[in-house]
């Protein structure tokens, strides 16, 4: 922890640094910002995630468009600097509230949002590491995990059904100790209330995960930092349509939008789990027919970079040949128990090894 | 029943022209309770300009408007010219038709019917009678002489109730005048705004005007050059009808028609005379009196046939560009003004015209309406204000037809601008007796287009550069705003001092490049009085216009 707050303490001073010293020189001041276009987002083959490529652009203190948005990111700057020294956090709204009284303010939260972007890419680090959060909490966590935050130490399975709610702080809990062998996702919190009744987490010595549909910055880190520090297998068990394939896929791959950060977000190793297209065939699942914008969302994942993959070119299009997409939830055509009982354990199996549950 | 013939026509009358005009008023102009008033102010104001310019004197026109009542206004108006011989005057004012303007000379009026139809509108509409007051100059002697008049309809002459004299010691005429079923406004159409036009045409003329509330509004005049006065210019063979012909034979004493045709029309030459005795075969060497108007028709018929020099342009006199500009400046006092006076051209192919046209821009240009300035269309004729049946007229027809974005006028409407157009002829083709809006000719379209594209040229070079200076100043603002921002949490942000960088900001404001630009506003083509920089705050801030990226991609 200590590191990063220096590391954030440091950046920021270089950043400083960088407008005083050409002026030294009598030059005009400018800043190097990586650029965030798409043309700059480049998936990585070899990571498995997208981040961004070399091209930068450059604001420029003699530059009448470009000025204001300097002064901005100085003073947000400033502000970062005094919430990492005195070890609070804030939200991007609050900011937006505070910088009211600044030298230069914000039109709207968007610019602010826009200009905290901007120092992250810049400095290459990420805004939770600049004290500032975004409004949401992460998603729940049940299952045999000791955590700490700060000097309160507790285990996963001791919360109560909900379990453990991933804090946008994410970075100051300290994972203590643990005793799982594998984290399961899931979608929604239906099916996570379903694996935590059935004791799927003694069943299958998981942790479950429920993602509150699209994972949160703080979701992600978590479920990044659990694969890196427990070094167990990632899945993720989402809805059979293009929308649960992709939630899926900005855990293990990344968002373009956040393409700077997906360093600290992606789990590139995390495995999706299903339901396939080929389940809703095994499984003779209930369905509901594909609708036009699922069609194109669909056509569009298969030209997606991080869809390039031999498993996922088939499963997309064998969803369209189908024309069918499924829940998670559609299991309980076969009882409430058949999806912990049946579904999960062949799924693992199929990928662990035969026999291993 | 059958009835006699005499019994019938026991009823038919001879009218006098006041009679006829008591019961056609509106052929006078006197329709409508704000244009009745208007064309009141525009009746007694001509007169005084004539005077005085014929006179040789700068006018000075004091008009003062009381209201009596509800629609009723006693009105005042006295002059600096020279007055009218005691003998004269219940011509001027009670009798139609008479004066100095029946020829073929640019004027401001030409009907003769002015003062005294304005006389008439106050009788019919009070009953009351008017009082003149007149010092003129008898022989050597100043003299001066008040009459309270009557219009006597019946035999179109005048009525003295009473007269007096009294001592002098200087010249100018005047008239108290009562008036009911008219009405003062503030509208373009209102005898203020009539007032605010005529001194912008006429800027020699000084007018002083109380109105009905008590403010009283004096307009100084911009120049104190007297114009010069117009001069009679004979008819050109193009604009002549059969009748004018007959006319000219019966009141000529020439010998020969040919003669006639020579000394009476402008371009007629004994060449010209030849080829239409060759074409029509009328002996020219016949005496004018014997002339038929079969004869008459023929002759004009092959005037229409044939080539003529374009008819003599040294009886018209403009304002002159430099006076408009003037006249302008004074009364509107814009950021910037312009003004061309055209070379003479001839419509009909016979009839010759100067087109005049001025633009003024900012400053009091433009019609106020609510606390927004609009355009407004100045139009004259012969230097008189036309403000009514804007529509039909060709001026209006003209600038309309001009695409004013293509001079920096992005919504003409809402711009702060007025244009001016005159036009000056020795006869200006009217559309109706109300003598408000000029015929669309071809020539006169084409000419008040082509006349106000080449000042619209300068303004827009005006508003190019004015745009581009203050594009240039709005971002030095920024940059002084937000470069000391910029650096001061910089330091804060790597815990150093504030370096030195007086010279960065003075690179990065462009100073010198502001410097320039201001210099080149200032520079004339137009006069340095012209261009107020300091108004420019007044103005509506343009956009800055920004063609930069937000961020320089490498």
């Amino acid at each position: 922890m200590i590191d990063r707050k220096q590391l954030a303490l440091n950046k920021l001073r270089g950043l400083g640094d960088e407008v005083l010293e050409p002026l030294l020189q009598e030059e005009v001041p400018n800043i190097k910002i990586p650029s965030r276009g798409t043309g700059n987002i480049i998936y990585n083959e070899d990571k498995r995630y997208f981040e961004l490529g070399e091209r930068k652009g450059t604001r420029s203190l003699g530059n009448v468009k470009q000025i204001k948005k300097m002064a901005q990111m100085m003073c947000v700057g400033n502000f970062c600097k005094e919430l990492v020294n005195i070890q609070k956090t804030a939200t991007m709204r609050e900011m937006y509230y505070v910088s009211e009284g600044w030298d230069v303010g914000f039109d709207n939260q968007q610019e602010s949002n826009n200009i905290t972007e901007d120092i992250e890419v810049t400095l290459g680090i990420s805004r939770e590491d600049l004290g500032l959060l975004p409004e949401e909490d992460g998603a729940a966590v049940y299952g045999d995990i000791t955590l700490r935050d700060e000097d309160v130490e507790f285990n996963a399975l001791r919360l109560g059904k909900s379990g453990y709610t991933i804090p946008p702080t994410v970075d100051d809990v300290e994972i203590v100790g643990h005793d799982v062998d594998r984290i399961i996702c899931v979608e929604t919190m239906g099916l996570y209330h379903r694996l935590v009744q059935e004791h799927a987490y003694e069943k299958f010595n998981t942790l479950i995960v429920g993602l509150k549909g699209q994972a949160a910055r703080a979701t992600r880190r978590f479920i990044r930092r659990a694969s890196d520090e427990l070094k167990v297998p990632v899945y993720i068990c989402n809805d059979g349509d293009p929308w649960g394939f992709h939630i899926a896929m900005v855990i293990i791959s990344g968002s373009a939008k956040l393409a700077h950060v997906n360093h600290d977000l992606a789990t590139p190793d995390a495995k999706f789990l299903g339901v396939t297209a080929s389940d809703i065939i095994n499984y003779d699942l209930p369905t509901d027919k594909l609708k036009d914008i699922d069609v194109s969302r669909l056509k569009e994942l298969s030209g997606d970079p991080r869809y390039r993959g031999k498993f996922w070119q088939t499963e997309i299009k064998k969803m369209l040949k189908l024309g069918k997409k499924a829940e998670q939830q559609s299991f309980s055509k076969y009882g409430l128990e058949y999806i912990v009982d049946t579904y999960l354990p062949n799924k693992i199996n199929a990928i662990e090894g035969e026999n291993t549950l | 029943m059958e009835r006699d013939t005499s019994e019938l026509f026991e009823e038919f009358k001879e009218l006098t022209a006041s009679e006829f005009f008591r019961r056609n008023k509106q052929m006078l102009g006197f329709s409508g309770k704000i244009r009745s008033l208007t064309i009141v102010f525009h009746e007694l104001i001509t007169n005084s300009l004539d005077a005085c310019e014929e006179a040789g004197i700068l006018p000075e026109i004091t008009i003062e408007l009381k209201k009596l009542g509800k629609e009723h206004y006693l009105l005042k108006h006295a002059d600096n010219g020279p007055g009218i011989p005691e003998n004269y005057i219940t011509k001027v004012y009670c009798q139609m038709f008479a004066g100095s303007k029946f020829r073929n000379i640019q004027s401001r009026g030409q009907q003769g019917l002015g003062c005294s139809g304005c006389v008439l509108l106050s009788q019919m509409t009070t009953g009351q009678p008017v009082k003149v007051r007149s010092r003129y100059k008898d022989g050597e002697t100043l003299k001066g002489v008040e009459m309270t008049l009557k219009l006597d309809v019946k035999n179109n002459t005048g009525i003295i109730l009473n007269k007096k004299e009294f001592e002098t010691d200087r010249t100018g005429s005047g008239i108290e005048i009562e008036f009911k079923d008219v009405s003062y406004s503030m509208s373009e159409q209102g005898a203020y705004e009539y007032i605010r036009r005529t001194v912008i045409g006429n800027p020699h003329a000084k007018i002083i005007f109380k109105d009905p509330t008590g403010n009283k509004y004096t307009f100084e005049r911009a120049t104190d050059q007297i114009p010069p006065l117009p001069k009679e210019v004979l008819p050109h063979p193009k604009g002549v009808t059969a009748d004018d012909i007959i006319n000219l034979c019966r009141t000529s004493n020439k010998k020969r028609f040919k003669n006639l045709l020579m000394d009476s029309l402008s371009r007629v030459s004994s060449s010209k005379v030849q080829e239409v005795e060759d074409a029509t075969g009328i002996d020219m060497k016949k005496r004018p009196k014997s002339i038929t108007w079969k004869e008459a028709e023929a002759v004009v018929k092959q005037f229409d046939q044939m080539k003529f020099m374009a008819p003599p342009t040294n009886g018209l006199k403009p304002i002159g560009d430099e006076q408009i500009e003037k006249g302008i400046n004074e009364i509107l006092l814009p950021e910037f003004s312009t003004a061309i006076t055209r070379k003479p051209q001839a419509y009909r192919g016979g009839v010759s015209f100067i087109i005049e046209a001025g633009i003024a821009y900012g400053g009091n240009a433009g019609r106020l309406v609510g606390n927004q300035r609009k355009a407004e269309i100045m139009r004259f004729a012969n230097r008189v204000p036309l403000t009514f049946d804007q529509g039909s007229c060709a001026i209006t027809e003209a600038l309309k037809s001009i695409d004013w974005r293509r001079y920096g006028v992005r919504d003409l409407d809402n711009a702060p601008i007025s244009v001016f157009v005159n036009i000056i002829s020795t006869n200006v083709p009217y559309l109706s007796t109300g003598k408000q809006s000029v015929a669309p000719e071809p020539e006169i379209v084409k000419e008040i287009r082509q006349a106000t594209m080449k000042i619209a040229r300068r303004l827009e070079k005006y508003i190019r550069t004015k745009r581009a200076a203050k594009n240039e100043e709005m971002r030095a603002k920024i940059f002084e705003d937000l470069v000391p921002v910029v650096i001061k949490q910089s330091a804060i942000l790597a815990e150093k001092d504030v370096p030195e960088y007086d010279k960065i900001m003075d690179e990065v404001t462009h100073k010198a490049k502001i410097m320039d630009m201001k210099n080149r506003l200032k520079q004339p083509e137009i006069e340095p009085m012209q261009v107020k920089m300091e108004q420019a705050n007044r103005f509506k801030a343009e956009p800055i216009r920004n063609d930069e990226e937000e961020v320089d991609e490498e």
